[in-house]
């Protein structure tokens, strides 16, 4: 076996090992308050893979924080910290719900052109933070950060004064019609086409960064905005369409979710999914190939959640502590640039030049 | 008309704006410390957040609101503490750090919650403390002056007299010329001879002080229960009046102001009949009016200062 791929795969077993270390670390506390502590962990470990249905439940988890974390990724590789990634996938749900319930759009592309709509008006959510950045120099995580919420209350008054339908006690939208809505996949689950969109952009974009110039450039202004200036790459256009590629997939995200899941739009909180995206973006350290198995592996992480909270009566919010964690053992470099690790991959890598 | 200019005059209104105002401020001043020091808190939601409950579950237990404003004070505190060894010691990123703790936060509260009542929602059925307000004891018996400045809530002096005290602290002691020279350049200032490490746990010791006090005045003061994820943003729009006031204590006071008196307005117009939800974007767009503006005018000065 090639022994620099090798070298290479070190850090994701390391990364693998800590992820598994810390659910244990916090679950194990919560399984020993209960009757039967072994019963919690196996029905949070085994649970979701033990059914065609649980493992369709994790792909339809999965499938909106892939492309979120999709997003994230897009807008970090840029060097900016542009948080917009939640505001779009809220305005994203919203604008392709309006879509579908205001425009007379043909029934057989109504929901490819619902999604196209929210993907483009969520993608504002991440363009306002990045143009103010850009052009005026106002710092785009604080921006982003407030602007998510003036989304979300404007987000509601449309659906207050716009679409919501009198009728249905609470505070939501008018039915989506069926033909609006994405196909579903597998019987039992929510799992619908979205999920093919979401597998098919993460290659589509793994390819473009590593394997284009556009790619190469923006993965230059990202790892060194000095470097690029010198090369004379316009640095201002290359970022701003970063922003806009991730405001597009998170708008994208948020439509998806909404026309592939729910029979109308309810969201009155932001969802809380562009921040889940962060996480994935992190733990797929920024690589879009490997966005799918990190938002794969959260998504499971959520179903173990689920079962947990109608099987044991321990809420689904511990899964909140473990994602929380594995962000932060994921980026320390006490454990990932470890001096150890560290010569152990250059170990490897030696040993491939100098075969012995 | 007249309704407009009555309520405008009401004095109730000077209370809400003083009421809106108390928590922004405390939680600004928090990220004010901490970003002198060059550790930016963008987790001063999830801080307040702990600190609104820990308030109102120890004030229920022990049967004390100041017991619970303690406890609030001393639990952000930690937390604040074991972010600086997760940034400093681990080697965490920073503002990955700050939004890991929100995370944490909201899961972690929404769980003690749940285990302290049986209820994921709200605490309505704790006895939980509520701290008082005070009487100001000569202003009182002044006839306009006194029903405008007396009878507020503790905290709401505590932040005001908190602005000049963190202007001092920053700027006139020991401990601030530390704090400063770290976030202005950790390298240097670990040459001089400062321990860069321990002057950053410091400071987000005292952010998290600020953040407990925030907490705890939005569930024992603002209102009288935890609800899950009250906060609701709101330490947020504090980062954003930090910033706003461009990390001096007075300008946070002045941005602190602002935003509050967009959201009082957006309180009061409410009763007028305007729609409830575009009232509510004002506090947050405002920041970002503001802080481009400012951004903008900044990069302008600057090019100025080149050319001459």
């Amino acid at each position: 076996m090639n022994r620099s791929i090798l070298a290479g795969l070190i850090q994701l077993v390391v990364t693998a090992v800590v992820a598994a270390a810390v659910v244990l670390i916090v679950l194990i506390p919560f399984a020993l308050l209960q009757p039967a502590p072994l019963a919690v962990l196996t029905s949070f470990l085994i649970g979701p893979l033990d059914s065609v249905r649980h493992i369709g439940n994790i792909a339809e988890v999965a499938t909106p924080i892939a492309l979120t974390g999709l997003a994230a990724t897009v807008i970090f590789r840029s060097g900016l910290f542009n948080l917009g990634t939640e505001g779009g996938f809220f305005l994203g749900g919203l604008a392709a719900t309006a879509a579908v319930l205001l425009l007379p759009l043909p029934g057989f592309a109504a929901p490819l052109l619902a999604v196209a709509i929210g993907a483009a008006v969520g993608s504002l959510a991440c363009i306002v933070p990045g143009y103010l950045r850009i052009r005026h120099d106002a710092s785009e995580m604080v921006t982003s950060l407030v602007l998510n919420y003036a989304i979300l209350f404007a987000g509601i008054f449309v659906l207050n004064y716009v679409l919501r339908d009198p009728a249905a006690g609470a505070m939501m939208s008018y039915r989506i019609p069926a033909e609006a809505r994405l196909e579903r996949l597998l019987p039992g689950t929510r799992l619908n086409s979205g999920a093919i969109i979401a597998v098919v952009a993460c290659l589509a974009a793994g390819v473009w960064l590593f394997m284009t110039r556009p790619g190469l450039n923006l993965r230059i202004i990202g790892a060194s905005p000095g470097f690029a200036t010198h090369l004379g790459l316009p640095a201002g256009r290359i970022v701003m369409a970063a922003q806009v590629a991730g405001g597009l997939i998170a708008g994208m995200a948020g439509a998806i979710e909404v026309l592939g899941l729910y029979p109308r739009f309810s969201w009155t909180q932001l969802p809380g999914l562009g921040w889940t995206g962060i996480v994935v973006a992190i733990l797929a350290r920024e690589n879009p190939f490997l966005v799918l198995p990190a938002a794969l592996f959260l998504g499971y992480l959520q179903v173990g959640g689920n079962i947990l909270s109608q099987e044991v009566g321990i809420p689904t919010e511990v899964v909140g502590l473990i994602t929380a964690a594995i962000m932060l053992t994921v980026t320390a470099s006490a454990i990932f640039q470890n001096p150890k690790l560290l010569r152990l991959i250059r170990r490897f890598r030696r040993a491939e030049v100098q075969p012995s | 008309m007249t309704s407009m200019l009555e309520l405008l005059t009401d004095p109730a209104l000077f209370a809400t704006v003083l009421r809106v105002m108390t928590p922004l401020l405390l939680a600004a001043l928090g990220v004010l410390i901490s970003d002198r020091a060059g550790v930016f808190n963008i987790g001063m939601e999830g801080m307040m957040l702990s600190g609104a409950l820990s308030g109102v579950l120890v004030s229920a237990w022990i049967g004390s609101a100041w017991l619970g404003l303690l406890a609030a004070v001393l639990l952000c505190a930690a937390i604040g503490a074991l972010m600086a060894i997760i940034v400093n010691k681990l080697g965490a990123h920073l503002i990955i750090t700050g939004i890991a703790l929100n995370l944490a936060a909201s899961a972690a509260t929404t769980l003690g919650l749940f285990f302290a009542t049986g209820d994921k929602g709200m605490s309505g059925s704790l006895k939980s403390g509520v701290l008082p307000s005070i009487r100001l004891p000569v202003i009182d018996q002044i006839p306009v002056l006194g029903t405008l400045l007396s009878g507020h809530h503790v905290l709401t002096y505590l932040a005001l007299l908190a602005v000049p005290v963190v202007s001092l602290l920053v700027w006139r002691t020991p401990f601030g010329l530390h704090l400063r020279a770290v976030g202005v350049d950790a390298k240097s200032a670990a040459a001089a001879g400062i321990r860069v490490a321990r002057v950053q746990m410091l400071a987000l010791m005292l952010s998290g002080v600020f953040g407990g006090l925030a907490g705890a005045y939005l569930s024992m003061g603002y209102v009288s229960w935890f609800a899950q994820n009250m906060t609701a943003g709101r330490g947020f729009i504090a980062i954003a009046v930090e910033v706003m006031g461009a990390a001096s204590a007075w300008g946070t006071l002045a941005a602190a102001v602002v935003i509050a008196i967009a959201e009082t307005l957006a309180i009061t117009m409410q009763s007028l009949g305007l729609p409830n939800e575009l009232m509510q974007m004002i506090p947050y767009v405002v920041p970002i009016v503001v802080l481009t503006f400012w951004a903008s005018r900044r990069r302008a000065l600057a090019r100025i200062a080149q050319l001459s």
